[in-house]
């Protein structure tokens, strides 16, 4: 964690420090009673804390649960916590919009994968291949990173995902490349081989149920990263980086060498996003190219923002909800819970633990069964939808599902729903607190007809709205820091 | 000589396009010095709202008015369902980031994209749609039209062409000889001293959106009148609308035409002459090359920033 | 000033529950997949369904699983079964990833015995490893890829079958009929850089050169929609432009195009250009590996059952595929439940039933079912369609 630990009190106005600054510390406001206790607490922890409790939490899964799914969705976890880390180098401490970055994840991979595959006939070891991709990586990314030297801003993000669509088109076209085959083309390259270590082949899977081994050498990968960025944020880089994100012209003016930095923040991202490559490319036995799309930036940018920019521990926790999150819009029948779980936690922490909450509660609850009622009056047809057992059953008494969705129910509701919650935010709070209801109940129809029905697309719309609540409501997320930007 | 016209025609029709959504882009970035990526989306909307009236008139195969009429309320009704679509999403995604970090505007602006695609193709499918225009009329749109040669230029293609030309035409009399016009330009060279000078700088930047999208808007329907659209083509449409603002000079207005039709032209001829596989990739690298040799484009302008 | 509110705990607390409902959120049936002490053939069986069901390809998934629970509703009562369809939804955007996310899902249900799919051959190659070393059969629809099954570096494993002929035999019969009933000179190849159309158009390209017909290739990116300029490059006297697209507007924006500039060129498309309603372009070809099976007067009964499930919807040839799938393994699955007398000692042991698995009676696409003497896990019927589109948009069988 980047924070001063230093929150006591200052003697004095100290000689050369900034009054205001040196306060810093005492601005925050404590909440009350054992959770403020419970912050502050993890305030002072020690930075590896965050660290250990991953690591703990990871290597105690397999223990826990021997379900192959469980283990899978573990690993991939892991995987996008380093990818998220690599990001955070180059946005959130370089404060440089890389959305090309997947392309340096796709260099990673094919690397090994040309290293490491039948495609050439090359079988290097895993303890040579995956240091050399560390290399070709940080390489790749200087050589990115050379034009950003005169780019500010929007223009490096639109020549970075100018240099993924150009990776793209390469690994795509890849076996025609004046008469050679050199990526294997659409069809990717296959056979891949698994990670070779302490001379043993680890298999990628046993009896079909995934192997436990490369859990374990994921959350590896990722503490090796963690480790090696902590100490390079600590380091005077990491403060030039910092200085150069909040006022890249005051850091130029104070003598730092800005264009190095920008280099040295792209390099160190590339080679984290190589580095995972490897261990992703292994894991699948097989690289293709439409794995490392715009979509993935997305995600990943989603995890680095979520979790909150510049920040370890942060960018990891982001990585995790992210991805759970996303597994769980996976499959309708999981998905069904989260929106209600989900929704009552936002409603509580917005509203707090206050009378409001509970008669909201209660009214979205009244008005459902009201609706639905309403509703089976009309037409019975209009609520006798598929329900399962259970808290399912209970929940269709509630919400309404029809049988069968006429054509444009959907479109309209859905439409519906983003005007209805959009003029949320324009109206006064009191009519905001009333049409609240409504709009929940309208919410829960359109996630169990619409959404659910199309969990690929809804995925990506829940990102979607994620990366724009952040930005206008907490642009430092989960565990960062809210930038201060001097004009 | 035929494969030259008949290639000059597809660059003519498909620039013509390009130059529209370039425009937005060149406006919005002008007042707000952003980059909106949820354009090319914004493109995607206007030409499903252009089905969707289709569709209301009766489709393709039998219309309840007359043709002209149709084309013409499909283009009206795409320009002004993307205006509305514009000015949410910059009240809504935008205003509220105008004095962030310059990242926060555009990372919003990323979500805002993917929102768009994937809502259309979570309502609509990721399947494409066809105007199914070849059949309107009995194809009369195809047959008619008049020959340079061996090649026949259908009535579709001069009506895209033209319309898309007046409308470009129209914005820039609408720039530079009504009052509005010049708070724009005002507001993009200087946005703090325009507000100085008494210029509401919301209304300005809300009529840059309007005006924008609503282009795209136009060009989202041209689009759909030839080709098949999807929920997903807002991507890459973006994408090449932008290199064609930035060849022409991000920030002028007949630079974003003239980029646009540059490359229009470009794709068209090394399709046509050389091969397809790498075109993308041709295009790419001149625009990265641009971007670092010459930042101001063909006929923009080196700006100085004073800090 | 910044108030905090407890975001960090609001973090931790989310980020626990969703870690305790992972772990908890296991698939319907159990937990653990130590204990394999047999599945009993009076419980409800699991049969998985690995298809593309949204995204670009969203429409041939759909279809196959309409297909395939009808299947699984009016099949097991007849066979003394209860089957329950468990879908994976694979898009095909999406990558490898998620298919062996999907597949390990699949493994950790207990009560699974069979895997209708991949649909698509890049996710059997994903997942096929995985599922075979689980004992989980598979038996696609619709994966055509030859080297799924064929040559000397298999891209499946053994445990995988597919009820549809490879394309191969689609590319040589649709070769054979441009040679020999179109009697063409000149055809232009496409491909869309991805492995469907480079696999056909491949084959396809091999056999007319072979035949000394002149070829060109063209390779266009699978996003484009805007054809103009790659028809200005057909040349004016080529007969025919194979186009193996996935997606049938593109063929019919296609040869729309072709007409507009003259171009006397006709389209063939493969079994992705299928479909009705949506490319109608007179004088086109379509080449399909099932055929529309309502020439068969034995299916007529469920047919009309299907179309009372599915109300408006066309009878297309991917789907009913799916059922053929559906209909070989509740065969295989029967065969061991009788065999370990009324229940399943391993999952690896349907395997072994599916290889003698048979159809004589009711196989839905036409005639009799069984597996290929020469290649034991493609079909014997090795038969490509070809049909041809009439002046009203309606497909007519040609060979």
């Amino acid at each position: 964690m980047s924070q001063p630990e230093d929150l006591q009190e200052p003697s004095g106005p100290a000689i050369g420090q900034d009054e205001w600054v040196a306060r810093h510390g005492e601005r925050r406001s404590r909440r009350s009673g054992w959770i403020g206790d419970i912050e502050e607490r993890a305030r002072r922890a020690p930075w590896w804390a965050w660290l250990v409790l991953f690591v703990a939490a990871f290597a105690l899964l397999p223990l826990v649960s021997h379900d192959g799914y469980v283990r899978r969705v573990a690993f991939e976890t892991a995987l996008y916590m380093t990818l998220a880390l690599g990001l955070n180098i180059v946005v959130g401490w370089g404060g440089l919009l890389d959305l090309g970055y997947v392309a340096f994840y796709a260099i990673g991979a094919y690397g090994y994968a040309m290293l490491s595959s039948p495609q050439f006939g090359i079988h290097l070891p895993t303890v040579v291949t995956v240091p050399l991709m560390v290399v070709v990586g940080a390489i790749a990314g200087f050589l990115v990173g050379l034009p950003s030297r005169r780019l500010i801003g929007d223009y490096l993000a639109i020549v970075t995902l100018f240099f993924l669509q150009i990776t793209q088109t390469v690994l795509v076209n890849g076996d025609q490349i004046a008469g050679h085959d050199l990526t294997g083309g659409a069809n990717g390259i296959i056979n891949v081989d698994p990670f070779h270590l302490f001379g043993h082949d680890i298999a990628v899977q046993h009896e079909g149920v995934f192997a436990v081994a490369y859990l374990y050498i994921a959350i590896a990968f990722f503490a090796v990263v963690y480790v090696a960025l902590h100490f390079l944020n600590d380091s005077r880089t990491g403060r030039a980086w910092r200085s150069l994100r909040e006022d890249a012209l005051a850091a130029e003016a104070m003598g730092m060498p800005v264009n190095l930095l920008k280099l040295m923040a792209f390099s160190f991202g590339a080679a984290t996003a190589a580095f995972t490559g490897t261990l992703f490319a292994a894991v699948q036995t097989s690289v293709f190219p439409l794995t490392f799309s715009f979509a993935l930036v997305i995600t990943v940018y989603t995890m680095v923002i979520l979790g909150g920019q510049g920040s370890l521990a942060g960018v990891a926790v982001g990585a995790i909800v992210v991805n759970v999150m996303l597994e769980f819009l996976r499959d309708p029948g999981d998905a069904r819970i989260l929106i209600y779980v989900v929704g009552v936690l936002a409603l509580a922490f917005a509203f707090g633990r206050t009378r409001k909450l509970a008669v909201l509660l209660a009214a979205v609850v009244i008005f459902g069964f009201v609706a639905h009622a309403v509703a089976e009056a009309i037409n019975p047809d209009w609520v006798a939808g598929p329900a399962a057992n259970g808290f399912d059953q209970a929940l269709s008494n509630w919400v309404i599902i029809p049988t069968e969705l006429a054509n444009w129910v959907g479109p309209v509701s859905y439409i519906g729903l983003v005007c209805l919650a959009l003029a949320l935010t324009l109206m006064s709070p009191r009519w905001r607190y009333v049409v609240l209801v409504p709009t929940i109940y309208l919410g829960t129809f359109v996630w169990e007809n619409v959404l659910l029905a199309q969990p690929d697309a809804t995925r990506y719309i829940v990102l979607g709205v994620m990366l724009i609540g952040l930005m206008i409501l907490r642009p430092n997320g989960l565990l960062g820091e809210r930038r201060v930007e001097i004009v | 000589m035929d494969t030259f016209t008949q290639l000059t025609l597809n660059g003519l029709t498909e620039g013509s396009t390009y130059a529209l959504i370039a425009l937005g882009y060149t406006l919005v970035y002008g007042v707000l010095k952003l980059l909106n990526f949820a354009h090319g989306d914004v493109f995607m909307v206007g030409s499903f709202i252009g089905y969707g009236i289709l569709k209301v008139l009766g489709g393709a195969g039998d219309p309840q008015v007359p043709v002209w009429l149709l084309l013409t309320l499909m283009v009206l009704g795409g320009m002004v369902g993307c205006a509305v679509l514009g000015v949410a999403i910059e009240r809504f995604a935008y205003r509220p980031l105008r004095d962030a970090p310059r990242i926060a505007p555009l990372i919003s602006a990323l979500g805002v994209s993917f929102f768009l695609a994937n809502s259309f193709q979570l309502m609509f499918g990721a399947q494409q749609y066809n105007y199914g225009i070849f059949f309107l009329d009995g194809g009369s749109l195809y047959t008619e039209g008049f020959n340079i040669g061996n090649v026949h230029i259908p009535l579709i293609a001069i009506i895209t062409i033209l319309s898309a030309f007046a409308l470009m035409v129209a914005l820039w009399l609408l720039v530079t000889r009504t009052r509005t016009g010049k708070a724009m330009r005002a507001t993009s060279f200087d946005r703090e001293a325009a507000a100085m000078m008494g210029i509401d700088i919301d209304r300005v930047i809300v009529f840059t959106f309007i005006i924008g999208s609503a282009l795209a808007g136009a060009g989202g329907v041209m689009f759909a009148l030839r080709v098949p659209t999807a929920a997903s083509i807002g991507f890459v449409i973006g994408l090449k609308g932008f290199t064609a603002a930035v060849i022409g000079g991000i920030g002028s207005i007949p630079g974003a035409m003239a980029g646009g039709l540059i490359l229009g032209f470009a794709e068209a001829y090394i399709a046509g002459y050389w091969t397809t596989r790498w075109s993308d990739l041709v295009i790419f690298s001149v625009l990265i090359l641009f971007m670092l040799f010459r930042p101001s484009g063909l006929l923009g302008q080196a700006g100085i920033k004073k800090v | 000033m910044r108030k905090t509110k407890s975001f960090p705990l609001f973090a931790a607390a989310v980020a626990a529950t969703a870690l305790a409902a992972t772990v908890s959120a296991t698939p319907a049936a159990a937990k653990s997949t130590r204990a394999t002490a047999g599945i009993s053939c009076s419980k409800t069986l699991d049969i998985g369904m690995l298809a593309p069901l949204t995204g670009a390809a969203g429409f041939l998934g759909q279809e196959q699983l309409s297909w395939a629970k009808y299947a699984v509703k009016t099949l097991p009562a007849t066979m003394g079964l209860k089957v329950k369809l468990v879908p994976g939804d694979l898009p095909v955007e999406k990558g490898q990833a998620d298919a062996q996310a999907v597949a390990q899902k699949f493994i950790s249900d207990k009560n699974m015995v069979a895997v209708v799919g991949g649909s698509t051959s890049g996710s059997v190659v994903s997942t096929s490893t995985a599922l075979t070393q689980a004992g989980l059969v598979q038996v696609s629809p619709s994966a055509t890829r030859t080297t799924l099954t064929k040559g000397d570096n298999q891209q499946a494993t053994n445990a995988f079958f597919r009820v549809v002929p490879a394309d191969d035999y689609q590319g040589s019969t649709d070769a054979k009929y441009m040679t020999d009933v179109l009697k063409v000179k000149n055809v232009v190849i496409f491909d869309f850089q991805e492995p469907y159309s480079l696999g056909l158009g491949g084959e396809v390209e091999r056999d007319l050169k072979a035949a000394g017909v002149t070829t060109s290739h063209q390779s266009v990116a699978n996003t484009v929609t805007d054809f103009s300029s790659f028809v200005t490059k057909v040349p004016s006297d080529a007969d025919i432009v194979f186009f193996p697209t996935q997606s049938p507007g593109s063929a019919e924006a296609f040869a729309e195009q072709l007409v507009q500039q003259g171009k006397k060129a006709k389209v063939f498309g493969g079994d992705g250009s299928n479909g009705l309603g949506e490319f109608k372009a007179p004088g086109s070809y379509i080449s399909s590996f099932a055929p529309s099976i309502t020439g068969f007067a034995a299916d007529k009964a469920v047919i009309a059952g299907w179309q009372k499930d599915n109300k408006g919807k066309p009878v297309g040839s991917f789907g009913p595929a799916a059922y053929g799938a559906v209909q070989v393994i509740l065969a295989a699955v029967k065969a061991a439940c009788d065999k370990g007398k009324g229940s399943i000692a391993k999952r690896s042991l349907v395997i072994g039933q599916m290889r003698k698995v048979h159809i004589d009676k009711g196989w839905i696409l036409g005639g009799k079912f069984a597996w290929s003497t020469t290649n034991t896990r493609d079909p014997s019927v090795t038969k490509f369609y070809i049909l041809q589109i009439q002046g009203n948009g309606s497909y007519k069988l040609m060979n």
